[in-house]
Order: structure tokens, then C-alpha cells, then sequence
């Protein structure tokens, strides 16, 4: 048995590789319930690898993922998709929002799939417009907005659920830095209000600054030993 | 450029080697199909075109052949077993009298030729029941030039000019053209436009779809040679150029599957008659047409295509969403509606007429489907977005809303093939409902001669030869009543004592000694029946008989010997009829035939048709998940369950499908309703389950279609497509 706290995410000596290529090496991480967990590291060093390994995206060839006190990486796919659907938020580089969908039903998604109805998802996403500076864009689609702007939009729909766990993939990787600094504070400033553990991707130190503490992947090896309080 | 874009297409690896070929074999498909649907649509016009010859204008009625010696002709309908005999009767009048297609001379008298099909006939079948009735004998084979197919039977009789300048229809004519058509040309022009516009318009389509096959990936390729600094212009001439190599390979590949179908479609009777395979050609302008502009139309939309997307150097951006389409677009379809039901009760009187009436109405209505469809789909997609709580649902709704075009236009092919179908059966049905269901044993086995004029032999003689006829019940004499016409009054009457042994079509009261009959005992839209009570004449027998005779009616066991051995003696008795001793289901052969041909022809459309409707809508699902597999992806590893996904994709196909369905068969059977209307003035009667059948394997069809591209949905949006973009 792992963590016990709510929003604990722990990799313990992940192994995975692609083919012939291998990306994981024994990388290890951990987050406690509500902290920000910067990964950095080159292109290529596995981090991404190992962001989608903590989320149930991939399943390591050996090594263990714990997520409040649950092994992940020996959950069927379906359990593990219930999990990203109800537990966690992703907000990627680019290209997550959906193209039909007007911003408010964007961020209403991830309400509609857990069965809420649509008047009252729209109602509760209302409050993300104006909280990410984003009033008057809600029937705007993904084509209408600046890339700053969806990134708000994606973010928005990411913490919507109230998610335990936000797993953030280079969220400002298109941004400019004006923009990319706006989205890190609102992503920071949410979680911190709504206690949410953030791991956090980037290869600028700049972003990774927001975090709490970093963890430095290179060769699919963490470099900088994970701890978290609540750890066994 | 054009040599770079030509090593680009053929040498440049296994993927670009693959899209070659996979776009050439759609185009193939598609143009075999193409050549096909025109070849049978001319070998339709060239079939008719042969009955030309059979109906010559009388002489005089033509100056351009005035030197020539005229000859005496008489075309007439004969029958065997339900088959129709074309009968032509001739006589030279001098050494330059004209003679038909197919034969070396005309035929002397007590000579005959005839066709491959009747000469076999005629050697298995007894002499008395058919050979007898060409008196002589046969002196040759007609040709396939004088044949409209190479089952028809067609005799041609040497008879003297004396004997010819008796018959009151035979015609003196100097010119036999050996082109034309026997049913008018306009007519024949609008239906066969009905029908290629069926069969024609899918496969447009799918020429159309497999072109733009494979489209994102290539304007990807596109845009990282803008990177590296290709100006669109050159990108231009290297898609035009990929594009025309593809599809100028797959119409060379599709000229050889219409060679390799040819002989199998000339086998297939939607006509009601086989083709000569040589019949199914095609014009040498159309292959010219054929060859330059399937490659040519391909090179422009491809270029088409791109100006759609803008290429730049860092990826490719999709136009805005296209403007949606107005109500406007309705317009065609009502117009075809009010078309058709305009003419309820205002029946033009000519066939010409009839015709000019009611096809532009269904040709109005063909292209009203296509111009609404988009229309329709996007008002059913915003009403479904607007009323949906589910998210795929909203998905699906919301990107049909966007591009009811795009989304409609993979489905446009089964909605045509549908609303033809649903006009052809429902027309189809409804007269065979009238027509075949009363009294249909009797109309089979009864065999009638009617006479215009009072005939000249003494019928008795004759009337006792058919009754010594093996398999004949009854022989009755039908003559004219002298109050026909008069309300409530039949146009015939008979001796109560013949129509006792007819007591199958009806009886007389006890007592009656004369009854008032139908001049086939059966009557029109009537039930004959051993129940029927015959109305009593005020004749006495001595005035029965100095009426003239109006018909000879012959009751039958219902076999072949007994009815054609009793139309022979009817027909040797009175060899210069102008209507042959019939069974109503003889005289009705013919038009079964036909309806069979257009049973047929509404099958083939939507047999030929849903398939190529089917790899549309399959190519178009498959180009719509390539174009947001990253989106899809996303949400995927967000934890969208993969069933939601398949689910947006279904419904994105399956919702305009089955709406747009619905609509076309609504519209098509109203159609049918309103043609019967005003046509026939029949009511409208519900397809059989066969017509359900075909629609509801036709849709399944297409769902399996759609749900075969699903397992593409799992693969291209893995987590790989979400790192590597």
C-alpha cells in the first residue's frame, strides 16, 4: 500500500520503452495532495513518457503507479479511463479542444460525459469564464480564440470537475510568454484553491518556477530522488 | 516541377506508392462503373431503336426515298406462352421495294423469315400450335441489325400484294428508316435521364471522394515543402500533377472493368429483353470526354481542394466554417410536388404529353433532393445539438450543423437510389394491385377474338374446330348488343345455352334466354365467377342471331397446347386480324415485361448504387477522423471513454443517412401517389416486404459500412497521435 492522502500520485522505478527504444529507465516521482510538481528535462528524456505513466495513459513494463492509495498501472483500461474521466484534468500543448464545440460546451464536456445535465453544466461552467478573464468568448469555437486563450479555455475544462490531479503537458509550450504567464497563474492560483495536485511538464525554467519542487528527468532516469510526505 | 511531382507520386516510398494506387483503384471503380451506367443507358436507346423499322411511315408520308418501289406492310402483335411475336407481313410491289435490316431480300410469298429465338421456338414446339400460322416456308435467319435483343421474336411473312391490299391496316411504304424509336424520343430521353441521373450522380460522387482520398496527409507533405520554401504555386502543380497520374491510371483501369463487365450487364433484362453485348458501346466523343476529363477534373479538385485549406509554412489552418446553406434550396423539391400534383385531373391527353407532364415533375424532385439535403441536414443537426445532453450526440450535431454539405454529400448517392426506387416500386405495386388481383386464373386461360369488322368466313365451322380443340372448355359466341351504351348496359350479349358451358365467368337467371355480356366475358376491373348473374337482353334467339358477331370467346384448361393450338385455328381462320386472339394476360405481356424491366431497373440502381454510396460515406468517415484525430486523441487520454468517440462517429454518418432516408422514400412514394393520381387514377397501394427488404438491407448496408471504419477511430487516435501531433 502507497499514500493515503487525496491528490497523491507516486511512480516508483518505471520502466518503458517504445520498440526497440527505450524512454523510461527506472524513473521514480512523487506528489503529495496539493503540491505542484514541476518535470524538466531535454526533448526526448522521457518526461512526457512518464506524465502519461502517472495518468494511466500508458502502462509501464515494470516499476509500480500508486494514486491515492490505488495501483494504477495494474488497472484494466476501462478502470483507468474512469479514473483520468473523474479524478483528473490534462491540459496539453495544443489542439485539445474540440472543433465543433463552442468554448462553454468545451469546458462543459467533461460534465456532460459524467451525465449532468446540460442546463446545469452550462450554468457551472459560467463562473471559469469570468474567473480566466475569458466573458464574452463562451459561444466562441476553438478557430475564434488566440492560442492564449484556448489554453484558458483547456484549463478550464481540465479543473472544472474539481480534479484531484491536474497533469499539465507543456501548457504554455505555444504561447507567447505574456500568455504563458497568464495561464500559469490561473492554473496555479485554481489548484491552490481548490487543493489540487498539479505535475507539471515544461523544459522552461521559467514555468517550472511556478512549481513547488522539481523533478529533473534525463535518459528516462529522474534525477533528482522523489519524496512526499505521506509515502510509505 | 511537373517531373518532381511526377517522382514525388510514383518513387518516393511505400506510402506514396500505396495512396497511388489506392486512389486509382477508386477512380477505376468508379469510371468502370461510369462506362458502364452509359453504355447500358445507349444500349437502352439503341434496343428501342430497333423496333423502328417495324413501324415505317406510309409512303407519301415521306419524300426522301421516292424513286424506290413501294412494298405492302402489315406489323402486327402475335403471341406465344405470354411472349409477344412482332409479326410483319410484306409484299414487294417491284424489284426495288425496301427491305429490312437483317435479311438478304424480302421474302416471297409463302416464304418466312425468322429470328434465332423463334426458330428455336419453332423447332420445339408442335407445328399446330405455332409454325402453322406462318404459312410456307422458312427461307432464312434475320439478323441482329433487326433485332431489338437477341431473345426477341421477330417473324417476317411473304404474303402477295393482292392479299396485302385487302387488310385495311396493311401500309404501302418505300422507306424503312432502321433508326428511330417506337415509344417518342422525348419520352425516352426523360426516362433514361431519370435513371442515369440515378445511377450516374453516385458515382460522380465517388469519383469525386476517392480523389480527395488521403487529402490531410498530403496537405501536410504540402506544408513542410512550404517550409522549406516550395511557393504555392508549385505546390499546386505538384498535387495537380500527383492527382492526374492517379486518376488518369484508374481510368485506364476502369476502362478494362467495363470491358470485363460488358458481357455479364448484357445479360441482365431491365428493359424486359437481354442486350446484344455490341449494344452496350460507347460513343468515341464520350471516350475522348472519358479519358481527358476524369484526369483533368481530378487535377481541378485537387486544386480546389487546396485553395479550401490555407498551406503555410507551419501546418495547415482549415477554412472558416462554410456558410450555411438557405431555405431556398427547398424550392426544386416542392416545386416537383406541386409539379405532379398540378396534373391530378388534368391528364394531358397524348402520350407526349403525359410525358412532358409528369418526368420533369420527378426530374424536379430528383434535384429538389439533392439541393434541400444539406438544408435538411443542418436544420435536423441544430435541432438535435440544441435538444442534446449527451456530448457525443452535441459533437456529432454540431460538426453536421458546420458542414451539412460535406456531410450530405456522401449520402446524396443512396438518398437518389432510395427516391428512385421508392417511385418505381411504389408505381409498380399499386398497378399490379389493379390490374392482377381480380379474376387473374380467368384472364390467363381465356382466350378472345374480337372483330372490328363482321366476319367474312362462316364462324361456325371454325367455332366447332376450336371446340374439338384438346384442353378447350367452351367456345361462345359474343355479339354486338344493340343497346350498348346505354347506362348500366354491357356491350356485348349470348345465348344463355352457350354461356351455360361458360359457367365459369357467370350464369343467367333461370328462364333468360339471352344475356348481356362483357365482349370477353370477363369485363374490365371485374370479378368474373361461377356466381356472377349475367343481365337478361329483351332479345329473342332470331334476333341474336342477325347480330353481327363481336368476339369469339374460348375458355381453356389454361396450358400452352390448348391456348395456342386454338389461337392458331382462330388466327389461320382470320389471317388478316388486326388484333391476334388474346388472353388479357397476352395483351398485358408486354407491359408485364416492362414492368418487370423497371422492377429490375429500380434493383439495379440500388444494388449498383448503395455499394459505391457505401465507399463514399466509408471514405468520407475516414477523411472526417484523419482530419481530428488529434482532438480525438486528447480526449481520449482525458478519459473519454473510446465508446463516446465511436459514437460522435456514428451518429455524424448514421443521423443524415437515416433522416435524409426517410425523406427521400417519403418523397418518392409521394411522387408515386401523386403519378398514379393523375395518371391512372388508381389509389396509391404500400410497397410489399420485398421493397422494405431491399430499402432496410440497402441501410444496413451502409451502418456496416460506417461501423467498419470504427476500429480506424481506435487506431490513429492512440496515445502516439497526441505526442507526435
Amino acid at each position: 500500500m502507497s499514500s493515503n492522502g487525496r491528490g497523491t500520485v507516486e511512480a516508483r522505478d518505471l520502466v518503458l520503452s517504445f520498440g526497440a527504444t527505450p524512454a523510461l529507465r527506472g524513473a521514480s516521482l512523487a506528489a503529495a495532495a496539493g503540491e505542484i510538481v514541476a518535470v524538466m528535462g531535454p526533448s526526448g528524456s522521457g518526461k512526457s513518457t512518464l506524465l502519461h505513466c502517472l495518468a494511466g495513459i500508458l502502462v509501464p513494463t515494470s516499476g509500480e503507479v500508486w494514486f491515492d492509495g490505488r495501483r494504477v498501472d495494474t488497472m484494466p483500461e476501462a478502470r483507468r479511463s474512469g479514473l483520468r474521466r473523474d479524478h483528473f484534468g490534462f491540459v496539453f500543448q495544443f489542439g485539445q479542444l474540440v472543433p465543433e464545440l463552442t468554448a462553454e460546451e468545451n469546458v462543459a464536456l467533461p460534465l456532460l460525459l459524467a451525465g449532468v445535465r446540460r442546463p446545469a453544466a452550462l450554468t457551472r461552467v459560467r463562473g471559469w469564464f469570468s474567473r480566466l478573464g475569458l466573458d464574452g468568448l463562451e459561444q466562441r469555437r476553438s478557430g475564434e480564440l488566440s492560442g492564449g486563450q484556448a489554453q484558458r479555455v483547456a484549463l478550464a475544462r481540465a479543473l472544472v470537475t474539481k480534479p484531484q490531479v491536474v497533469f499539465a503537458d507543456e501548457p504554455t509550450g505555444s504561447l507567447d510568454s505574456l500568455a504563458g504567464e497568464q495561464v500559469m497563474d490561473l492554473l496555479v492560483a485554481a489548484a491552490r484553491e481548490q487543493g489540487t495536485t498539479v505535475i507539471l511538464v515544461t523544459h522552461e525554467p521559467r514555468v517550472a518556477a511556478y512549481a513547488d519542487r522539481e523533478v529533473i528527468v534525463r535518459d528516462g532516469r529522474s534525477t533528482v530522488p522523489a519524496t512526499v510526505a505521506t509515502s510509505s | 516541377m511537373i517531373r518532381f511531382g511526377l517522382r514525388l507520386a510514383v518513387a518516393s516510398g511505400r506510402e506514396a506508392l500505396t495512396r497511388l494506387l489506392t486512389i486509382a483503384v477508386a477512380v477505376a471503380l468508379g469510371v468502370g462503373l461510369l462506362l458502364a451506367t452509359v453504355a447500358a443507358v445507349n444500349a437502352v436507346s439503341v434496343q428501342y431503336g430497333r423496333f423502328g423499322w417495324m413501324n415505317p411511315r406510309p409512303a407519301g408520308a415521306s419524300a426522301t426515298n421516292p424513286a424506290t418501289d413501294p412494298a405492302w406492310w402489315l406489323h402486327r402483335g402475335d403471341y406465344f406462352g405470354g411472349q409477344t411475336i412482332e409479326r410483319i407481313d410484306v409484299a414487294a410491289i417491284g424489284p426495288g421495294s425496301p427491305v429490312p435490316p437483317g435479311i438478304p431480300r424480302l421474302p416471297g410469298p409463302g416464304e418466312f423469315y425468322a429470328s434465332p429465338a423463334l426458330q428455336a421456338l419453332l423447332a420445339s414446339t408442335p407445328a399446330p400450335q405455332l409454325a402453322h400460322r406462318f404459312a410456307g416456308h422458312e427461307v432464312g435467319t434475320i439478323g441482329p441489325a433487326a433485332l431489338p435483343s437477341p431473345d426477341s421474336l421477330v417473324v417476317i411473312v411473304g404474303r402477295t400484294p393482292d392479299e396485302l391490299a385487302r387488310v385495311p391496316d396493311a401500309r404501302r411504304v418505300t422507306d424503312l428508316a432502321t433508326t428511330g424509336s417506337a415509344i417518342p424520343v422525348a419520352a425516352l430521353d426523360l426516362v433514361l435521364s431519370v435513371v442515369a441521373g440515378g445511377l450516374l450522380f453516385p458515382v460522380l460522387i465517388f469519383i469525386g471522394t476517392a480523389t480527395r482520398l488521403t487529402a490531410a496527409r498530403r496537405e501536410q507533405r504540402f506544408a513542410a515543402m512550404r517550409l522549406i520554401g516550395a511557393t504555392p504555386r508549385q505546390i499546386s502543380v505538384i498535387a495537380a500533377v500527383e492527382s492526374t497520374v492517379a486518376a488518369g491510371a484508374g481510368t485506364a483501369l476502369g476502362f478494362g472493368l467495363f470491358l470485363l463487365l460488358r458481357p455479364g450487364l448484357a445479360t441482365i433484362p431491365f428493359t424486359g429483353l437481354r442486350f446484344h453485348p455490341s449494344d452496350l458501346s460507347l460513343h468515341p466523343l464520350l471516350v475522348v470526354l472519358i479519358v481527358l476529363g476524369v484526369p483533368a477534373g481530378a487535377a481541378v479538385a485537387s486544386r480546389t481542394a487546396l485553395r479550401r485549406v490555407h498551406l503555410t509554412p507551419l501546418g495547415v489552418v482549415r477554412a472558416v466554417t462554410p456558410r450555411p446553406p438557405r431555405a431556398y434550396r427547398l424550392l426544386p423539391l416542392l416545386l416537383g410536388v406541386g409539379e405532379l400534383a398540378y396534373f391530378i385531373g388534368r391528364r394531358p391527353e397524348t402520350s407526349n404529353g403525359q410525358v412532358a407532364a409528369f418526368l420533369p415533375g420527378f426530374l424536379l424532385m430528383m434535384v429538389g433532393l439533392i439541393a434541400a439535403g444539406p438544408w435538411l441536414t443542418m436544420v435536423g443537426a441544430r435541432l438535435l445539438a440544441r435538444h442534446s445532453h449527451r456530448p457525443d450526440t452535441l459533437i456529432a450535431a454540431r460538426r453536421l450543423a458546420d458542414n451539412p454539405r460535406t456531410a450530405f454529400r456522401a449520402i446524396s448517392g443512396v438518398v437518389l437510389a432510395l427516391f428512385v426506387t421508392s417511385v418505381a416500386i411504389g408505381v409498380i405495386t399499386t398497378i399490379v394491385a389493379n390490374r392482377g388481383s381480380q379474376g387473374s386464373a380467368a384472364r390467363a386461360t381465356t382466350l378472345s377474338k374480337q372483330f372490328t369488322t363482321e366476319p367474312t368466313a362462316g364462324y361456325e365451322a371454325v367455332v366447332a374446330e376450336v371446340r374439338s380443340t384438346p384442353g378447350v372448355r367452351s367456345v361462345t359466341i359474343v355479339r354486338r348488343n344493340p343497346a350498348a351504351g346505354a347506362a348500366g348496359s354491357l356491350p356485348g350479349v349470348a345465348v344463355c345455352a352457350d354461356l351455360a358451358r361458360a359457367f365459369e365467368y357467370g350464369r343467367c337467371t333461370d328462364g333468360v334466354a339471352v344475356a348481356q355480356v362483357w365482349s370477353d366475358l370477363i369485363g374490365f376491373r371485374a370479378s368474373p365467377g361461377p356466381t356472377r348473374l349475367w343481365p337478361a337482353a329483351p332479345l329473342s334467339l332470331d334476333e341474336v342471331q342477325r347480330l353481327p358477331v363481336q368476339s369469339i370467346v374460348v375458355g381453356t384448361d389454361g396450358s400452352t397446347p390448348a391456348i395456342e393450338r386454338a389461337r392458331t385455328v382462330l388466327e389461320l381462320a382470320y389471317p388478316d386480324y388486326r388484333i391476334a386472339p388474346a388472353t388479357e394476360d397476352d395483351f398485358n405481356s408486354a407491359f408485364r415485361s416492362q414492368l418487370a424491366g423497371f422492377q429490375q431497373l429500380a434493383n439495379v440502381l440500388i444494388v449498383a448504387s448503395l455499394p459505391i454510396a457505401g465507399c463514399s460515406l466509408a471514405l468520407s468517415v475516414a477523411g472526417g477522423l484523419s482530419e481530428r484525430k488529434r482532438p480525438f486523441s486528447l480526449l481520449r487520454l482525458s478519459g473519454v471513454p473510446l465508446r463516446v468517440l465511436r459514437r460522435v462517429v456514428a451518429l455524424e454518418s448514421a443521423v443524415p443517412l437515416l433522416a435524409v432516408s426517410v425523406v427521400a422514400i417519403g418523397a418518392g412514394l409521394v411522387a408515386a401517389q401523386l403519378f398514379l393520381r393523375a395518371q391512372m387514377d388508381y389509389t396509391f397501394r404500400p410497397p410489399g416486404l420485398a421493397y422494405y427488404a431491399i430499402v432496410g438491407a440497402g441501410l444496413l448496408a451502409s451502418l456496416g459500412v460506417i461501423a467498419a471504419t470504427l476500429p480506424l477511430l481506435e487506431r490513429i487516435t492512440g496515445p502516439e497521435t497526441a505526442r507526435n501531433g
